[in-house]
């Protein structure tokens, strides 16, 4: 049986889903490294929609802390080899 | 219409009271070493409704921010070179530690939950807001400063009748109808968890942390 690889090898496949007004990414799916904070994934959406203020969530089901590992929720919420992370803009108040 | 979720984000009484149930029993079974949170039953005259209340979690200890500050080396002591002092380290526990109470409390006039939540010192001085900050982790203060969803007001506590902080309710209800909506129309939000999903999201703007076998559904 082959070793398996360690877990700062491993890496996990997100894939983007605007809801609500949010824009929609040109390229959805992106891989990132297992051992990664979630917050590396809050600030890649930021920089690639260019703004500050997102609703970023999982599964409709929970907002993840951004301190937590990224291969911790793919391994416990992941579904189809990846894991589905909502994002959507926080409104202005009207 | 077809595509566009019906539900409004927000939760019945009775809804509330069982997700309530649903996150205590969790939070006891995840996280047994931890305070608790505890069902505080009150009845207020001008409501009829079978049982009323609010979910509590008091007497969290948070490290000042001063002591999480200072800096450490703790990879090049050696027994030698740290001798353990017990009065010194019950000495600085006593100055650094902030005490932090969380109260869940149902909103009758948006229909969602709302949190309240108050620090104080050791020596019972309550801790005002300013002070609060600086114990919260550093993407909670860019949450509530950047949210337009979330911001801390201070408002007396429905039941207690003194002022607490509190996240403002009034988007709740739109953020709440993306989390737990979902794409699909006819499929029913799930109440049950709508506690726990919930605080998955004012936790982080209060630096409360949720663990993530809370959303966990096969628990």
């Amino acid at each position: 049986m082959a070793a398996e690889s360690p877990i700062s090898d491993r890496k996990v496949v997100v894939h983007l889903r605007a809801t609500g007004d949010a824009p929609i990414l040109k390229q959805t799916k992106f891989k990132i490294a297992g051992n990664d904070n979630f917050c590396k994934v809050i600030e890649f959406l930021r920089r690639q929609l260019r703004r500050d203020t997102l609703f970023v969530y999982v599964n409709s089901a929970f907002s993840p802390n951004p301190d937590e590992l990224v291969i911790d929720l793919y391994n416990n919420f992941g579904f189809d080899g990846k894991l589905v992370v909502n994002y959507a803009s926080s409104m202005a108040w009207g | 219409m077809g595509g566009h979720c019906l539900w409004d984000g927000t939760l019945s009484p009775n809804d509330f009271i069982a997700s309530a149930d649903d996150l205590t029993k969790k939070w006891m079974a995840i996280n047994p070493n931890l305070p608790q949170w505890t069902w505080i039953p009150c009845q207020r005259m001008d409501v009829s409704c079978n049982a009323e209340g609010y979910l509590a979690l008091e007497n969290m200890y948070q490290l000042s921010a001063s002591e999480v500050n200072a800096p450490t080396d703790d990879e090049n002591y050696s027994a030698e070179e740290a001798p353990f002092d017990n009065a010194t380290l019950i000495q600085s526990y006593n100055d650094d530690m902030h005490i932090y109470d969380f109260h869940i409390v149902y909103s009758f006039s948006y229909q969602v939950p709302v949190l309240y939540f108050r620090g104080y010192r050791c020596d019972g001085h309550p801790l005002h807001l300013c002070d609060i900050e600086k114990d919260l982790p550093p993407y909670s203060s860019k949450i509530r400063n950047e949210s337009k969803w979330t911001f801390m007001t201070q408002e007396e506590h429905p039941y207690l009748c003194c002022p607490w902080y509190t996240l403002h309710p009034c988007g709740t209800s739109d953020w709440m109808k993306l989390l737990l909506g979902g794409d699909l129309p006819s499929k029913n939000p799930d109440m049950l968890h709508y506690l726990s999903a919930w605080l998955s999201v004012v936790g982080q703007t209060v630096g409360l942390r949720i663990p993530l076998e809370l959303h966990d559904k096969s628990i």
